[in-house]
């Protein structure tokens, strides 16, 4: 029987931070986790038709009018580092804490040392993971499908921008899901629309912190069309170079994950919480 | 990070309140200075009715909320001053088990392990051995959605424990259970406690608990309305759930 001379000995050896990486190890079992809840057959199809959507789409464009190579690239960036990840991130990272909550498992995750953190930095790896791959499926289908000139160089860009796309987006709604955990997917397609779509094309310095400007400039410069670009569009794209542009959406997803994580260690849910 | 004070209680709750903002803006109280001890090698029953406060008493304990006023201290740890200290000292068991259907036991424990920090060697001979403590064999991989609710208990009772705490809070472990899942979970909490560790049990089923808690605390609107063993509870005859009644109905001192 341990007396309690003995707990005050096993208490003292529960002190201290955890040894470095073994947070990493947490964020990526709960990642294994939630990539294991994802292949299952209804969100299997859905990654199907997100795959087959972009492709589709070009192949009737084609059928027609002819499309140029540039319009082709416009079409395939509006398609999949824009509608297709934004949509796949909705799906898997917005409900990354209402999920746990309807489950019954939030409890067991949030007791841990560390647990909310791992559940978060998880989710969003297993975001990422599963977007970029339903995304880069899309990709790889539409390039065959449109049959254009240097495919391979197009296919290294839109993977780039694919995962700036999502890291970034998936940092953007782990707000929304941290905050409004049961009403996460509607505040998160609002931050997508006000932020992303309406803030990002503000000439002004809000459009700065989005994650839209960057990836519109990345493509014009990648694409070589900065010197083509009419004058009124300039005002759309950031002419800092590339890897600027690069650093902005890591600086970025960093602020965000650290705030979302800051706000969910706060959180408190009430036992009425999980009904 | 403070050091853990020796203290001769696992589970300490000194003077708890908790206050939610109701729906309608008014000032609601779910404890109302709460105290309480636990022991190692000591099963208490925290009783009460539904709404009477043991859930928040515990999820406060378990760092889940923060108290609006007092103290609860797990391990010498307190749960707003030193909250991971109090999550490596502390298992937590509900009513809902919250074991994903699709995992096994293998691999959720598997990835519990991991999630509290366990190297790998640490995770597979931990695994093992809860699997076999906890005679979770015969279906520890099979897929938890084809298991019974009383198996699936067992398995939240294993992930409580994957992380070895000396402190265990088991929020109505038996409300999904038969009777024969039932005893065999009450059993083997017999069994922690005998290996020292300090439970603290809330439930509904008295009948259940009535000769296994070496202690009880009832609670009413928060409060405690009587605490003791069950002989100074019930006295020399009666049965728990009389003593209970009395007590809610202010019949008894704590």
């Amino acid at each position: 029987m341990t007396d309690a001379n003995q707990l005050a000995v096993d208490a003292s050896e529960r002190e201290g931070p955890s040894p470095p990486g073994h947070w990493l190890a947490s964020a990526w079992a709960v990642a294994a986790f939630q990539l294991d809840r994802l292949m299952t057959r209804p969100r299997l199809a859905m990654a199907l038709v997100g795959a087959l959507f972009p492709p589709a789409v070009m192949f009737a464009a084609i059928r027609t009018a002819p499309l140029d190579r540039n319009m082709a690239v416009v079409m395939i960036y509006a398609l999949i580092p824009e509608a297709l990840c934004v949509l796949g991130l909705l799906v898997t990272m917005c409900p990354v804490v209402a999920d746990e909550l309807e489950r019954g498992t939030w409890i067991h995750v949030a007791i841990r040392p560390g647990g909310r953190r791992s559940l978060l930095l998880g989710t969003f790896a297993a975001a990422v993971l599963w977007t970029s791959s339903v995304a880069v499926t899309g990709l790889l289908l539409t390039l065959f499908i449109a049959q254009l000139t240097q495919p391979i160089g197009l296919a290294a860009m839109f993977i780039a921008l694919i995962v700036l796309s999502c890291i970034g987006r998936a940092a953007l709604f782990a707000l929304p899901a941290v905050i409004l955990p049961k009403r996460a997917l509607i505040a998160s397609v609002g931050v997508a629309f006000l932020v992303e779509y309406m803030a990002g094309f503000l000439p002004a310095v809000v459009n700065q912190v989005t994650v839209s400007l960057r990836l519109r400039s990345l493509l014009v410069e990648w694409m070589g069309w900065r010197q083509q670009l009419p004058v009124e569009m300039m005002l759309f794209v950031d002419m800092y170079p590339a890897s600027i542009q690069i650093i902005a959406v890591v600086i970025l997803v960093m602020v965000l994950l650290t705030v979302a994580c800051f706000i969910l260690n706060r959180r408190q849910f009430p036992p009425s919480a999980e009904n | 990070m403070s050091s853990p004070p020796a203290t001769p209680s696992a589970i300490e709750v000194t003077d708890l309140v908790k206050e939610y903002r109701g729906s309608d803006g008014s000032l609601v109280r779910a404890v109302d200075h709460l105290s309480l001890t636990v022991a190692a090698g000591e099963i208490v029953g925290l009783l009460g009715a539904n709404g009477a406060g043991k859930t928040t008493t515990l999820r406060i304990i378990a760092t889940l909320l923060r108290p609006t006023a007092g103290h609860a201290r797990v391990c010498g740890f307190d749960s707003q001053a030193d909250p991971v200290g109090v999550r490596r000292s502390l298992g937590y068991v509900s009513a809902t088990t919250g074991v994903p259907d699709r995992l096994t036991a293998r691999e959720l424990l598997t990835s519990f392990g991991r999630l509290n920090g366990l190297t790998d060697a640490e995770v597979s001979s931990r695994v093992a051995w809860l699997i076999d403590t906890l005679a979770l064999t015969s279906y520890a991989d099979r897929p938890a959605g084809r298991l019974s609710s009383g198996q699936r208990q067992r398995i939240s009772l294993a992930r409580a424990l994957v992380h070895d705490p000396p402190a265990l809070v088991l929020d109505e472990p038996t409300n999904a259970l038969d009777v024969v899942g039932s005893r065999s979970l009450l059993d083997t909490l017999e069994h922690l406690r005998e290996n020292g560790h300090a439970l603290l049990l809330s439930t509904h089923r008295l009948h259940e608990i009535e000769h296994r808690c070496n202690r009880f605390v009832i609670i009413d609107a928060g409060r405690v309305v009587a605490a003791g063993t069950r002989s100074e509870l019930v006295g020399p005859t009666g049965d728990l759930e009389s003593a209970f009644f009395r007590a809610v109905a202010g019949g008894i001192s704590a």
